[in-house]
């Protein structure tokens, strides 16, 4: 995805075949294609939340700080306390940790990944996350990788059905034009913000300006592109900071109330979460459609 | 005599630095293990082997190749204000690292940062060294404004860059250039040091005509020193070595300006005794601040870079100031 998600990550790497040798033979005996990971450790958000869900208490031993922060994560007071929480990305705590798999994002430096590898920790990179379909695909693919297909599988199913629940409300409903605004920067085609507008039945204005990424396209631009509705985050000043704006202050979505503020933990879910995101966004694009006030 | 104590100094102020650095870190390991009169246990020696002692040699290597491309230029430009950066060395490694950021090869390839980055301060060296010979051979002050004119449009390419990559690859791009050796192991240090130690050897064997240009360039020809060819010599190894230290530590600033002047003051200017001193200080200050960078914060690994130059950057304030009361 593409947003305001924290990550760990940093950049990162044998010398001699002895040192090696010494450094990683106690650890590499155990191959977790035939051995399920009893310990892992996630490096990202995304994973500890898909892993709080899947994996029994005692094999997660490391998540991130951000499992904690109740504006980030979807899974406060869910990780187990006797998992270890990595403030920053410190590779001796970790490997000290004694981890034999290590789940880290598509972000992570490949120096990074080769130094944990090189220490005798095996490595899963969730990735493909910047669409819905990419992300119900990582969660299988991270239960596979510390065997835990059936409950992976459960997630997914629970993911698919609240995805197709809002997909039977928002059938024939009109799509509103919806423009992603973070501190100048939109989202374009391809990223998982555009993917959750267009999950929730908007049609993301960054994809019609041709912006790549999450990139700023200009507020004359963005201003021009008259977009029903604006999407911000609930940061503090997000929403005050559009309506302040010389410009965007004037939009017709800013004038008619039309400036919706999604809580972050949501807007950047990358997790089965993304379908409970989808699903509290469109029921602020179409609030008809779902029974309950905007 | 005093000179022998002051390099006996040096070296003691080096393995003191290095041995404090490999003793502490965010887990304590076993001194008993660590000075080998008990065996580590594997994890312990995981990080031992594969995180730290990597970690802190490469600091060691960094900080003396930078601390000997500042002195050897402050001696071409007769400035003790010179660094690498004037060559547009710094300013082509990041934008290779950023451009290798940008396309997610750091992701995907290992040791895609470092050689992208190298790449770039090469390359920039290069444009600088072409640019100031389109008008026949350039002086001082030419290759001096070209290698600024080459750093302002790298710096640019930067900022065009930086605005069209992803978020969080943006935060791998800001960690880089705010300096650091986190993630750093035996393959950084095999390529780093590898250009790092030669061309600070190769500088060294070529003390006596770095000294003959430090005294002018009409002095130097007058000594028969063919001086555009010796200039050139001593900015491309200098450039090399300023690159591969760049690639891969990212920015650390001051350590080519602190170290020479301090040192100059204490073994004098002739490069065959300042350019090792530099050197042994060089690597000191870099390893401490390597470890005051990893361990002064629970919650952050604090930029390498920003620690040396808080620490940097009031030293040189003083030794200006003791320098205007001087004069």
């Amino acid at each position: 995805m593409t947003s305001s998600r924290p990550f760990l990550f940093g950049t990162a790497g044998p010398w001699t075949v002895a040192l090696a040798t010494l450094a990683t033979a106690p650890f590499t005996a155990a191959g977790f294609a035939q051995d399920p990971p009893r310990r892992i450790a996630s490096l990202n958000l995304s994973a500890d939340e898909v892993l709080s869900a899947i994996l029994p208490p005692s094999r997660l031993v490391g998540v991130t700080r951000w499992a904690d922060d109740p504006e980030s994560s979807n899974v406060v007071g869910r990780v187990p306390s006797s998992a270890r929480r990595f403030p920053k990305l410190d590779l001796e705590q970790l490997v000290d940790l004694r981890p034999d798999l290590v789940v880290v994002s598509e972000y992570t430096d490949a120096d990074v990944q080769r130094l944990l590898e090189q220490s005798g920790v095996s490595v899963h990179r969730m990735q493909g996350l910047a669409s819905m379909a990419g992300v119900r695909q990582a969660i299988l693919d991270l239960g596979r990788a510390v065997h835990e297909e059936d409950a992976a599988a459960g997630v997914v199913r629970d993911y698919d059905a609240k995805l197709a629940d809002v997909a039977r409300r928002l059938e024939g409903a009109p799509r509103p034009r919806v423009l992603y605004w973070s501190g100048g920067m939109t989202a374009g085609a391809g990223t998982a913000i555009a993917s959750l507008i267009e999950c929730a039945g908007g049609v993301n204005v960054g994809g019609e300006l041709g912006v790549a990424g999450i990139a700023p396209p200009g507020a004359e631009r963005a201003f021009m592109s008259d977009p029903d509705v604006v999407l911000v985050t609930t940061w503090p000043d997000a929403a005050a900071s559009v309506r302040a704006h010389p410009l965007l202050g004037a939009l017709r979505a800013a004038r008619e109330n039309q400036v919706l503020a999604m809580p972050n933990k949501l807007l950047v879910a990358l997790s089965q979460y993304s379908a409970d995101a989808c699903r509290d966004l469109a029921s602020r694009l179409h609030p008809g459609r779902f029974g309950d006030p905007r | 005599m005093r000179l022998g104590w002051v390099f006996a100094v040096l070296v003691a102020a080096v393995l003191i630095a290095v041995t404090s650095a490999v003793a502490i870190g965010s887990v304590r390991l076993p001194m008993a293990g660590l000075v080998g009169w008990a065996p580590l246990e594997p994890a312990h020696q995981a990080i031992l082997w594969n995180v730290r002692l990597p970690r802190v040699l490469l600091a060691a290597v960094v900080g003396g190749g930078l601390a000997v491309v500042g002195a050897t230029l402050q001696a071409v430009f007769r400035n003790p204000l010179a660094d690498a950066g004037l060559l547009g060395v710094s300013a082509g490694a990041a934008l290779g690292a950023v451009l290798a950021v940008n396309a997610g090869w750091v992701s995907n390839v290992f040791l895609a940062l470092p050689a992208a980055a190298f790449a770039g301060a090469l390359l920039a060296l290069l444009l600088v060294y072409a640019l100031a010979h389109l008008a026949g051979r350039p002086t001082l002050h030419g290759l001096l404004l070209t290698g600024l004119a080459v750093s302002a449009v790298a710096s640019a390419g930067l900022s065009m860059l930086l605005v069209a990559t992803e978020e969080f690859r943006v935060k791998t791009v800001l960690f880089w250039l705010a300096g650091g050796l986190e993630g750093r192991s035996w393959p950084h240090l095999g390529v780093g040091s590898a250009f790092v130690l030669s061309g600070s050897v190769l500088l060294f064997l070529l003390a006596r005509p770095l000294d003959l240009l430090s005294l002018g360039e009409d002095e130097a020809a007058s000594l028969g020193l063919p001086v555009h060819a010796a200039r050139l010599v001593f900015f491309g190894v200098a450039a090399l070595v300023a690159g591969a230290a760049t690639a891969v530590a990212g920015s650390v600033p001051f350590v080519g300006l602190m170290a020479p002047h301090a040192l100059r003051a204490v073994v004098g200017p002739p490069a065959r005794r300042l350019l090792p001193a530099a050197f042994l200080a060089g690597a000191s200050l870099v390893v401490v601040a390597d470890l005051g960078a990893r361990s002064l914060s629970d919650r952050y690994d604090l930029p390498l870079g920003s620690v040396t130059a808080f620490v940097g950057a009031p030293y040189f304030l003083l030794a200006i100031r003791r320098s205007e009361e001087r004069a």
